[in-house]
C-alpha cells in the first residue's frame, strides 16, 4: 500500500505557501493550502489530508489556538505539527503540550522538513497495519465469521459459494447456511449497507441477529420464506438498536424432496436462474423492499421447480459493479454475459474464469455470489 | 460541502456534488440531508445529475435519511439519475420507497400541483 500524502499546509505568509508547496510537491505530496485558520477549518471539511503542517505566528488565530480548536472535534486526530520560525523554549513546549507530533524551525533544510514527515507517515501507516492484522487475528480467534467455513451437504443438490471482502477487509456482505434436516437447507445472503470495519461489525451483529430470527421462525414449524422475512423486518423496524442499519437480504429455502427453492426477498438483487432442460435463462425478481426500511416491506414467495442439471445463482450487488474507461457503474447484464458462457458447466470453471479474478482485483465493494445446482432428479 | 442547497418555494433541491458517491461521502451525505430535515424542509429532491456511481453504503445513508424523514413528517423524492443508477434503484425495489424524476423542475412541478 502506498503512502498516502496529503498534506494541509497553513501559513499566513503567501510566499512561504508557495515555496513550502511546492518543495513537497516535487517530493510526490499533495498540498491543500490555506492562508489562516479559518481557511484551514474550512478545506478540513471538505478532505481530510493525513498531517497538518501549520505556522505559529498568524494574525486573528494563531498556531495554537487553531491546534486547540482541533482537539475537541473530528480533525484532532490528524497529526499536526508546528512549522515556524519560534525559537522560545516556553512556546515550542507548549506546542508539543497541545498533542502535536513534531515541532519544525523554519530554517531546517527543506529535505530534512520531508524526511520527517515522510518519517512519519510511514510509522503511521505500520501502525494502522499492525492494528488491523491484531484485529483481523482477534476476530479470527473469536471465530467470527461472516461466510460459513464449510458448506452444507444436501442430497441432490451442489452448493458452492465465492466471497471477497472489500479491499481484504472484513466487509458487509454476510452469508448463512441453515440445516435443518435432511429435507431443508435455508441459504441466507445479506448485505449490510457500508463498507470496511463499521459496516463489518454490523454485519456481524446483524448476521446473529438474523440467524436467531431465522432460526426462532424455523423452530416454531414456519417453513414460508416470506413469512420469516415479514417477521424479520417487522422486528428490525421496531428495534430502536437496528433500525438504522440497511441491509438486504435473499432468503431460499432448498426442499431436496421435492425438489423445490422457495425464494424471498428484501432489496436484493434478482436470482439468476438456468433451465438446463430449455438451456433458457431467467432473472428472478422478488418484490421485497430493504429490511427495516418501511413496516410493511412487501415481501413475495417465489416457488420454482428444480430439474437435473438447473442452476440458481444468488449475489450481491459488488458482483455487478465494475471500473470502467468512464468510471465505475453498476450493471446486472455484465455479470449475465460473464456467466453465461459457464451455464451448464462447473461452478469451479467460472470461479478460476476471468470474471472473477477481476472483481477479486477491482475491490470496488465486498462480492459475493452463492451457486446451487440440482444434480440429480 | 457535498450537497449544494437551492431553497425553491415550499421545497429545496439538494444537489448532490460529486461523480461518486461512495463511502468516502456517504456520513457526511447524510449527515447534510438530516440537517435539512432537521431545519424544518418538508419536501427534498435529491438531485443525482452529477453522479455517475453510487454505491450500497451511500445508498444506506440516502434510506437512512429517508427514515430520519418520514419520522418528521417530510418527504424526500430523487431527480436526475443516470440509466445505470435508475436501473439500480428499480433492481432493489428503491423506486417503491422513493418517487423518482427525470429532472428537478418534475419534482418541483410534481410537488406544486
Amino acid at each position: 500500500m502506498p503512502v498516502s500524502k496529503k498534506i494541509l499546509l497553513v501559513d499566513d505568509n503567501t510566499l512561504v505557501l508557495e515555496m513550502m508547496g511546492r518543495a513537497l510537491g516535487k517530493e510526490g505530496f499533495e498540498c491543500m493550502k490555506a492562508a489562516s485558520a479559518g481557511q484551514a477549518m474550512e478545506l478540513l471539511k471538505e478532505e481530510r489530508p493525513d498531517i497538518i503542517l501549520s505556522d505559529y505566528h498568524m494574525p486573528e488565530v494563531n498556531g495554537f489556538e487553531f491546534r486547540q480548536n482541533l482537539i475537541g472535534t473530528d480533525f484532532k486526530d490528524i497529526p499536526f505539527m508546528f512549522l515556524t520560525s519560534e525559537v522560545d523554549r516556553d512556546v515550542m513546549l507548549e506546542g508539543i503540550n497541545l498533542e502535536a507530533v513534531d515541532y519544525i524551525l523554519k530554517d531546517t533544510p527543506v529535505q530534512v522538513i520531508v524526511s520527517k514527515i515522510d518519517n512519519f507517515l510511514t510509522t503511521v501507516r505500520e501502525q494502522h497495519e499492525r492494528t488491523l492484522k491484531e484485529l483481523s487475528k482477534a476476530a479470527m480467534a473469536l471465530n467470527l465469521h461472516s461466510v460459513p467455513q464449510k458448506l452444507p451437504v444436501i442430497g441432490g443438490f451442489e452448493i458452492d459459494f465465492w466471497h471477497k471482502p472489500f479491499q481484504n477487509y472484513p466487509g458487509g456482505d454476510f452469508i448463512d447456511f441453515i440445516t435443518v434436516d435432511e429435507r431443508h437447507t435455508f441459504i441466507v445472503l445479506g448485505d449490510v449497507m457500508g463498507k470496511k470495519w463499521g459496516a463489518w461489525y454490523f454485519s456481524f451483529g446483524f448476521l446473529s441477529y438474523i440467524r436467531a430470527a431465522v432460526r426462532i421462525c424455523i423452530s416454531e414449524g414456519n417453513f414460508s420464506t416470506k413469512n420469516i422475512l415479514q417477521k424479520i423486518n417487522s422486528v428490525v423496524y421496531h428495534d430502536p438498536v437496528v433500525n438504522d442499519v440497511l441491509s438486504s437480504l435473499s432468503l431460499v429455502l432448498i426442499d431436496a424432496k421435492e425438489s423445490t427453492i422457495k425464494y424471498s426477498g428484501a432489496g436484493d438483487l434478482p436470482l439468476f436462474y438456468y433451465n438446463s432442460k430449455d438451456d433458457a435463462t431467467k432473472e428472478v425478481r422478488s418484490s421485497g423492499m430493504l429490511l427495516g426500511l418501511m413496516p410493511d416491506g412487501d415481501f413475495d414467495e417465489i416457488e420454482i421447480k428444480l430439474s437435473a442439471g438447473d442452476q440458481i445463482f444468488i449475489l450481491t450487488d459488488g458482483i455487478i459493479d465494475a471500473d470502467t474507461d468512464t468510471g465505475k457503474k453498476t450493471d446486472y447484464n455484465s455479470f449475465i454475459a460473464a456467466v453465461t458462457p459457464f451455464l451448464g458447466k462447473p461452478f469451479a470453471d467460472f470461479k478460476a474464469g476471468d470474471f472473477l479474478k477481476w472483481k477479486a482485483k477491482e475491490h470496488i465493494d465486498d462480492c459475493s455470489l452463492i451457486y446451487l445446482k440440482r444434480t440429480t432428479s | 460541502m457535498i450537497l449544494q442547497i437551492n431553497d425553491h418555494q415550499d421545497a429545496l433541491v439538494a444537489t448532490i456534488q460529486v461523480k461518486e458517491a461512495n463511502l468516502t461521502v456517504s456520513e457526511k451525505f447524510k449527515a447534510e440531508l438530516f440537517t435539512q430535515i432537521d431545519g424544518g424542509s418538508k419536501y427534498i429532491v435529491v438531485n443525482f445529475e452529477e453522479v455517475t456511481y453510487v454505491d450500497s453504503s451511500f445508498l444506506g445513508a440516502l434510506v437512512s435519511a429517508l427514515k430520519h424523514a418520514i419520522t418528521n413528517k417530510a418527504e424526500i423524492v430523487v431527480a436526475g439519475l443516470n440509466k445505470d443508477i435508475l436501473g439500480l434503484f428499480r433492481l432493489i425495489r428503491l423506486d417503491k420507497a422513493f418517487k423518482i424524476f427525470d429532472t428537478t423542475e418534475g419534482a418541483l412541478a410534481d410537488k406544486a400541483k
